[in-house]
């Protein structure tokens, strides 16, 4: 049984299979039975680990997963999952198309069917349309783009929808991976009108590939088409497919616990600081339910007030983190929203040290510091007061850390 | 402005170099001494401090690192500093063999996909680095014998295009002997310049073509 465990933290379960990866199972709900799903990559970005991604998330969730592998060989694909930490399970079944070209020796087994003769078109059909009515919820076919090199672009569109037929009579559904090379025209159009969802990877490139995004094109079992144009990611390896948010600004007045904040929601924080007090910046790396964020801290004091501008410049998102014992600094919290010029963004607040002497209750920091009903407050307090140290950013409970994490991820997506 | 010296004596006052930003194809029969060629460019390259991307799909990262150090080359001071090696080779052996600091290991002949992702993820780092960088492709042949010809053009055009962007020299090795002239021609199109090596009675000669200083007639290689 897949399901999906959004930013809400809510399950959602039938028996579909899922992407695994935020933001399309959010919006796309996952894959509908006898639903195409094709997923087309430029050929500077690839788009494997979502094949990757996706299979792992669906043989772990109990449902059959039949891949064809023309790229490949099975071992090679195998070592390649693993390396993203993506181990294989008795749900997956390769059909090795691969190996029968270089010459490997393949032999079947209970996990690996293997068609002899990749170049005999009628083999190939036949193998995986045999195996589809084994019965699978969902085939992953890895590379159509080669299938469409190896024959010609009529057979691949002929053989898919042989594939269809069977994936409609089985309540199946299929993944296809699709390089464009910078096929006819006409062969795409078609191929993409023969699809019931298209997801588009694409670098963000020049000189250089500085960001890779993926977009909803196409998608016939939504009434409404996904809201996102599209998706900043990164490949991270172990994990897979995160959602990118490259800045998140954490900001606040002295000793709030802005620090603490970066180093209790990531785990490769550093800082610059000196006797406790962050003096230029702090940056953590945060991964939280198939996202990925980069925080950047800014210095309370006001005599960095000038490199604030700075700071915030680039940031799609705010942390602002206030000590709920201190009202007297709300003014200045308040203060830095503007000049980090972040006033405006989506903004979560964390009104830290919530279970101190003196700590305001939640109606009250909400008042004081004129917050709108729309804005999510967050509070939170030391996981354990007795290890406390002067000189390192005191851990954070994790509960609190993952609900300010998950409304204002919420926020961004 | 200098090209990038290929350490052969003759060929650099005679050609200026290879010039950067081009792609040049280089053909010539098993014997025809192209492999040495590449080899004292690599290292004719990296003394320069011009960064090199070198495509296996012959041999394996290990082979080709014992085949340098036989010849007196010592690359280990550039492996995965200046030097990283995409080998398309050693999973045809060995289907779980991984990365390592100096070699990543793709997944063989067929998957152009993958050698093109990895092809321009070391060329953004290089290019990150501020350092000039040239691809050797060793070989061509091996592409062309696994996968039709068509989608090897496409992809060679795509390669051939992102790396002129990028500010890339490119260099494919090619063994003529092994394909049909038509084959031969198409490459020849996709090229800016085309260099032909020979062995001739135990010498070796090149000449080249479509740069700005050509060497049209065969002239012994020193």
């Amino acid at each position: 049984m897949a399901y999906y465990k959004g930013l809400d933290g809510v399950s959602e379960e039938d028996l579909d299979p899922y992407f695994g990866i935020a933001k399309l199972d959010e919006q796309l709900k996952g894959i509908p039975p006898k639903k195409v799903v094709l997923i087309s990559a430029s050929p500077s970005v690839g788009n494997e680990v979502f094949g990757y991604q996706i299979i792992h998330k669906n043989i772990t969730s109990g449902v059959k997963v039949l891949v064809f592998l023309n790229r490949t060989s099975p071992q090679s694909y195998l070592t390649d999952m693993k390396e993203y930490d993506f181990p294989p399970n008795d749900n997956l079944v390769i059909i090795d198309a691969y190996s029968g070209i270089t010459g490997i020796k393949s032999e079947e087994t209970d996990h690996i069917r293997v068609i002899n003769n990749p170049y005999d078109k009628e083999e190939v059909k036949t193998k995986i349309i045999k195996e589809l009515n084994e019965g699978y919820g969902l085939l992953v076919i890895d590379s159509f783009s080669l299938l469409a090199d190896f024959f010609d672009f009529s057979f691949a569109i002929s053989f898919m929808n042989d594939i269809k037929q069977v994936i409609v009579a089985k309540e199946s559904a299929a993944v296809l991976l699709f390089t464009d090379w910078g096929y006819e025209k006409q062969n795409v159009d078609k191929l993409l009108s023969n699809v019931n969802s298209t997801i588009e990877i694409k670098g963000i490139e020049k000189r250089v590939i500085f960001g890779q995004y993926f977009a909803v094109l196409k998608c016939d079992w939504l009434e409404e088409k996904p809201t996102f144009s599209s998706v900043l990611f990164k490949a991270i390896k172990p994990g897979g497919i995160r959602v990118y948010f490259p800045k998140i600004l954490v900001t606040g007045p002295t000793d709030a616990g802005k620090s603490s904040f970066i180093h209790s929601a990531s785990k490769n924080a550093v800082s610059v600081d000196k006797l406790g007090g962050t003096i230029a910046l702090d940056h953590g790396t945060v991964d939280f339910e198939g996202y990925r964020a980069d925080l950047f801290g800014t210095p309370g004091q006001e005599r960095f007030d000038p490199l604030l501008k700075m700071l915030g410049g680039e940031a799609i998102g705010v942390f602002l983190v206030v000590d709920s014992t201190k009202p007297e600094q709300f003014p200045r919290a308040v203060e830095m929203l503007r000049k980090t010029e972040t006033y405006g963004l989506p903004v979560v607040v964390i009104a830290n040290k919530a279970d101190l002497k003196g700590a305001l209750k939640k109606e009250e920091l909400r008042e004081k510091l004129h917050l709108d009903s729309a804005i999510t407050l967050v509070q939170t307090v030391a996981e354990d007061l007795s290890k406390v140290d002067p000189n390192e950013p005191t851990k954070l409970k994790e509960v609190n850390i993952h609900e300010a994490l998950s409304a204002l991820f919420k926020q961004l997506t | 402005m200098e090209g990038i010296k290929t350490g052969f004596k003759n060929f650099d006052q005679l050609t200026n170099g290879l010039d950067y930003r081009k792609v040049y194809s280089l053909f010539g029969d098993k014997e025809s001494g192209k492999e040495q060629f590449l080899y004292k460019l690599v290292q004719s390259a990296l003394s320069s401090n011009i960064a090199v991307v070198y495509v296996l799909t012959s041999k394996s990262y290990s082979e080709l690192i014992n085949e340098f150090n036989s010849r007196g080359i010592n690359i280990n001071p550039y492996l995965g500093e200046s030097f990283k090696i995409l080998d398309d080779f050693s999973r045809t052996n060995s289907p779980s063999a991984t990365d390592n600091a100096y070699a990543k290991i793709l997944n063989g002949p067929i998957d152009l996909t993958g050698l093109s992702v990895s092809l321009s993820s070391v060329n953004s780092d290089f290019i990150k680095d501020a350092k000039p960088v040239i691809n050797i492709f060793d070989n061509l042949s091996n592409l062309l014998i696994y996968n039709n010809p068509v989608t090897v053009y496409r992809f060679l055009q795509f390669v051939c295009g992102k790396d002129k962007l990028a500010g890339v020299t490119i260099l494919f090795s090619v063994d003529t002997a092994m394909h049909p002239p038509e084959v031969i021609e198409t490459i020849k199109n996709l090229s800016d310049a085309i260099l032909d090596l020979k062995l001739q009675d135990g010498k070796r000669y090149f000449k080249l073509s479509g740069t700005t200083k050509e060497v049209l007639e065969f002239k012994e290689l020193e």
